[in-house]
């Protein structure tokens, strides 16, 4: 047990030397990322084809980004949960792609 | 409050994750994370193949206000950061300052449902109603779902800011304010992936 206890006090260490840096660069990449999708909508002129691919990327690279800092995912014994999340992100997944399927294709 | 210092004085390293009962707590709400991934999951689906049916009443695009839901987003998505400021001070044992985030996080999720309460009274009065087409049903499912997680996260944190008030930052409190934190980042993400399917691509069409 206390050997289990200075594990989580050496880990928790290293996470507070890291400070809240890390937190404001997913805040700001996350702004940019919305300021960028909604701009490829807005100021069009594009193909459409391509702006829907575009902000469906930007989603996907912004949801991981907060998920892996803002909800710990990065940090150690997070195996469970990431197994978790996957799984209900593969569900959903295929049930989008069938919709897309049948209704779009 | 010098009986709360002493209490937080005495905290471990990561209060949420002290005790086994903290941490299977953390687990086992992960396990809900991923069963709201699947039920989102549906909703969208339901929501993609059903956007384009409006037999009578507005579309996707002559409907929606890209500046309502960019101002929206931006609420949710800082009201997301304060949630993470509150879990940092929380492994500082910084009571104070805990509680102070969470308050703005409250605040913050009662603006985004203002808007959207807002917004769903304009589509109503240009006839975009619950029942006018299958993309209105489709939406207001899953839009509302969102609203509805919401309003149960602001009802949450809000008690738990109150218990905390009472109780102090304990081994036992610590643990709900760490999973209600992860509630409210994923209830951001589901938030981005609406943005960009339900009104960015209904603006593209």
């Amino acid at each position: 047990m206390s050997s289990q206890h200075e594990h989580t006090a050496a880990e928790n260490h290293a996470h507070r030397q890291e400070g809240p840096r890390n937190h404001y660069i997913s805040f700001a990449l996350s702004i940019i990322l919305t300021i960028l999708a909604f701009a490829g909508v807005v100021y069009g002129g594009l193909d459409r084809g391509f702006v829907l691919a575009f902000i469906v990327i930007l989603a996907i690279v912004q949801a991981v980004f907060q998920m892996v800092y803002w909800m710990h995912m990065k940090d150690r014994g997070h195996l469970y949960p990431i197994m978790f999340i996957v799984m209900g992100a593969v569900i959903a997944g295929i049930a989008v792609f069938t919709a897309v399927y049948w209704m779009w294709w | 409050m010098s009986n709360t210092h002493h209490a937080a004085a005495a905290l471990p390293a990561e209060p949420e994750r002290a005790t086994l009962e903290g941490r299977n707590k953390i687990l086992g709400f992960w396990l809900f994370l991923g069963a709201e991934c699947v039920l989102f999951g549906t909703l969208f689906a339901t929501f993609v193949a059903l956007r384009n049916q409006v037999p009578e009443g507005p579309t996707a695009s002559e409907l929606f206000n890209l500046s309502t839901v960019a101002l929206s987003t931006f609420i949710l998505l800082t009201s997301s950061l304060t949630s993470v400021m509150a879990t940092m001070a929380m492994h500082r044992h910084k009571v104070k300052p805990m509680l102070g985030w969470l308050v703005i996080t409250v605040l913050l999720g009662l603006a985004f449902l203002g808007l959207e309460i807002y917004e769903f009274n304009e589509y109503v009065m240009e006839g975009h109603t619950f029942t006018s087409s299958a993309f209105a049903t489709s939406f207001y499912t899953l839009v509302g779902f969102h609203g509805s997680h919401v309003a149960f996260g602001v009802l949450w944190i809000t008690t738990l800011i109150l218990q905390t008030l009472k109780k102090g930052l304990t081994v036992v409190t610590a643990p709900k304010f760490y999973v209600a934190g992860l509630y409210w980042h994923f209830i951001d993400v589901v938030w981005v992936f609406i943005f960009t399917v339900v009104y960015l691509m209904g603006k593209v069409g």
